[in-house]
């Protein structure tokens, strides 16, 4: 925001000289705002609580001069980031008559006001009314039918990722599962392969702004002699909330609401292994990541093998990458997890492991 | 006729004038309520809210950033979330994070900024509409107290009382000069009005981006301009008949003087302003340029005057009128700055300055009557411009 020299400009130029001359300067004297951190900093006790004018006060959850938000009403939302972590869509499990297990899932896509941050409604379309999608979840080589409804009002499909037959892939022109309208169904039918994680997302154009409104999920196909037991598995879709839809994210959460993890530490304990199935489905920004603090994970890029590739204590994930995690706290403590795009830390992709001795 | 109109039908006939003058406005009331009522036929719901909020001012102290704010928008509106460079910050509203129309509020925050940083802070009302302010330096905004005043003072006096005083010592040796080269001083002095009073006239346009929409900045700079061009007129105009030459000169040099001092509080008004939100670098040096070119004012003031033999207190009120006002800008810009009276100020300017130049250029033209001298003429008033173009030339 360059301003153009004007003569006045001159003026300002000429004032401040003497301003300082005159040793009127107050201004560059008060060095010691250099000096004060924030958790020093004495917290007066607020008047108004924002967003919601002074009804509850636990939404000052972070009034220490730290960034952060408070608390939405996840009961209006209808859905709650604490839940989704460990919620897994196993399906309807039937048999077919060639031994073959089938697996069958409804997902709605309904158009919803999600209040995001406190005060904040964002005019979501979402499957089954959650942002992320429900995390479906099937073995290698089951037979997966996904019922999708389309209850909002336009036109969306559900892309799989993974192997599948051209006309089960969600994408407009490949039949009539590339674009459900309004009020209509599809049924999407393939068998669940490659074992490993993946997504699904609305591929309905214009695509960026699809995704952006929240139409996503996490898809898990587990090898057939599964993965080794761990004591805790969630799930974290890390995406972006693009509130004044300029094509630029104003905030970043997982699983939906941005500082819901600052907020609301995961609880584990120390010495239990935990398994996160780590999505990125960021749009408008290249690149997102994950860090765990004093600590270090086994990482499986896309989930497609069972041998880590990386012993790390941050990966970088682009667009649609996901990965698996593995680790084990040593010590118990507050422990922070976030995007190492620190700008988007700051903004609510920020989480903390609390764990308990 | 009247003898045949009884005084009651008079009486009935002025209470009919005031029902028949009444009738319009009643009947607009009930339209007013039948549309408010039913929207009149109209599909006037907005598919998206209108809203709109102005970050009037920052207020920096040692660990606090606080911005004042004004709903501007039709309807009233909540502050939802506040972000400051990229990270969501926990914020208070005071009186309240709902703000009515026209409303007031201060919004603060807690932010351990530093010194000479820069800052980008965007405020989200619930309706996910951004609004953005930028804090280019950051540093403690001054608060009244004797050493800032003091200093705003100086600003002032350097700004604008010195230059014109030391315009005005150049009476004593213009005076000596002859008939022709004061018509050429008057000259001069109109080019100078003309591109004070358009620099100022471009200021008040420039200011009117500070002010929020429904305060109408354009219309608002016609109206101080207008209503300042024809007060002086009319004021100048006054008595003229019974004036002796001189004395009506001396009136060119008052107006010219009240003229330059308005002039100089937008000035004061907006220096003030944007020492308060940092916008000034260090330079001492720019001060004496500075000088250089505002001693073009003083120049101004006494260019009517040159046949006259002024009193010595006349001179002083003169130079006071045109420089003084910018330390009361300063002082009004520095601890309370207001988009609004900038606006106003630097508009009542412009009339003034045009006004003072309309009448010095009838002087002039009185002169060509007597002894035709347009190639004076013509380079006065072109000196004059290029004058305060060539010394901010220098200073820029």
């Amino acid at each position: 925001m360059n301003k153009k020299l004007s003569r006045r400009d001159v003026l300002k130029l000429g004032g401040l000289g003497l301003l300082s001359a005159a040793g009127g300067v107050v201004a560059f004297n008060n060095t010691h705002a250099l000096h004060n951190h924030p958790g020093q900093a004495e917290t007066p006790t607020p008047e108004t609580p924002h967003g919601h004018s002074g009804e509850d006060t636990d939404h000052q959850m972070t009034g220490h001069g730290l960034p952060g938000a408070g608390d939405v009403d996840h009961e209006a939302n209808g859905f709650n980031p604490g839940e989704i972590l460990y919620d897994f869509d196993y399906g309807k499990v039937s048999k077919l008559s060639n031994g073959q297990i089938l697996r069958e899932y409804e997902v709605v896509a309904i158009n919803k006001n999600i209040e995001v941050v406190p005060g904040i409604e964002f005019p979501a379309w979402t499957y089954n009314g959650r942002i992320p999608g429900p995390t479906l979840r099937a073995t290698e080589g089951d037979r997966v039918r996904i019922r999708f409804v389309n209850g909002s009002s336009h036109p969306h499909s559900m892309h799989f990722h993974g192997y599948h037959s051209g006309e089960m892939d969600g994408v407009p022109g490949t039949g009539p599962g590339g674009m459900v309208q309004p009020g209509e169904e599809f049924t999407y039918e393939f068998d669940a392969e490659p074992f490993g994680l993946h997504l699904y997302h609305c591929h309905v154009f214009p695509l960026a702004r699809h995704i952006a409104k929240g139409l996503y999920g996490a898809f898990i196909i587990d090898p057939k002699e599964g993965r080794p037991k761990v004591d805790k598995e969630m799930v974290m879709v890390m995406h972006g909330i693009d509130i004044d839809f300029d094509d630029v994210n104003d905030f970043y959460a997982v699983n939906g609401i941005p500082f819901y993890y600052q907020n609301h530490p995961i609880q584990i304990k120390v010495g239990e292994t935990v398994r996160i199935y780590l999505v990125n489905i960021l749009e408008f920004d290249l690149l997102n990541s994950f860090h765990l603090h004093a600590n270090f994970f086994q990482y499986y890029p896309t989930g497609t093998s069972l041998t880590p590739s990386h012993f790390t204590d941050t990966i970088i994930q682009g667009q649609a990458e996901r990965g698996i995690l593995e680790f084990t706290y040593k010590y118990p403590g507050m422990y922070m997890f976030h995007a190492h795009v620190t700008e988007f830390a700051e903004l609510g992709w920020n989480g903390m492991f609390e764990v308990l001795p | 006729m009247t003898d045949q109109i009884p005084p009651e039908t008079k009486n009935r006939f002025t209470f009919q004038t005031f029902i028949l003058l009444l009738l319009p406005i009643i009947l607009l009331a009930g339209v007013i309520f039948l549309f408010l009522q039913t929207g009149g036929g109209l599909d006037l719901e907005a598919p998206v809210p209108i809203e709109n909020l102005t970050i009037e001012r920052y207020v920096l102290t040692p660990d606090q950033i606080e911005l004042q704010v004004q709903n501007t928008g039709p309807d009233e509106l909540t502050i939802a979330s506040v972000i400051i460079n990229d990270a969501v910050m926990p914020f208070t509203v005071s009186p309240s994070a709902t703000i009515p129309r026209l409303g007031r509020a201060t919004i603060h925050t807690e932010y351990s900024w530093t010194t000479g940083e820069a800052y980008a802070v965007r405020v989200f009302t619930s309706n996910a509409i951004p609004f953005d302010v930028e804090i280019p330096v950051a540093f403690v905004t001054p608060e009244p107290e004797a050493k800032t005043f003091w200093g705003f003072t100086l600003i002032g006096l350097y700004v604008g009382v010195i230059p014109i005083f030391l315009g005005i010592f150049w009476l004593p040796a213009l005076r000596t000069l002859d008939k022709k080269w004061m018509t050429f001083l008057l000259a001069v002095t109109v080019g100078l009005l003309i591109y004070l009073g358009i620099d100022t006239l471009v200021e008040a346009f420039e200011q009117t981006t500070e002010l929020a929409g429904t305060y109408q900045g354009i219309g608002l700079i016609g109206i101080g301009a207008v209503a300042s061009y024809l007060l002086l007129d009319m004021v100048g105009n006054m008595g003229s008949d019974d004036r002796s030459a001189s004395s009506s000169r001396l009136s060119i040099a008052w107006r010219i003087a009240l003229g330059i001092g308005i002039h100089n509080l937008g000035e004061g008004l907006a220096i003030g302003a944007a020492y308060n939100i940092g916008e000034i670098s260090l330079g001492t040096f720019l001060v004496v340029g500075f000088i250089i070119q505002n001693i073009t004012e003083g120049l101004g003031i006494i260019a009517p005057i040159l046949k006259d033999k002024p009193s010595i207190r006349n001179l002083a009120w003169l130079g006071l009128i045109g420089g003084a006002p910018a330390i009361v800008g300063a002082w009004i810009g520095g601890f309370t700055p207001s988009p609004f009276l900038s606006v106003l100020f630097l508009a009542i300017g412009t009339g003034a300055i045009f006004q003072v130049a309309v009448e010095i250029w009838k002087m002039v033209q009185r002169d060509n009557e007597k002894q035709a001298m347009p190639v004076y003429t013509f380079n006065g008033v072109l000196v004059g411009m290029l004058m305060l173009w060539v010394t901010g030339l220098l200073i820029k």
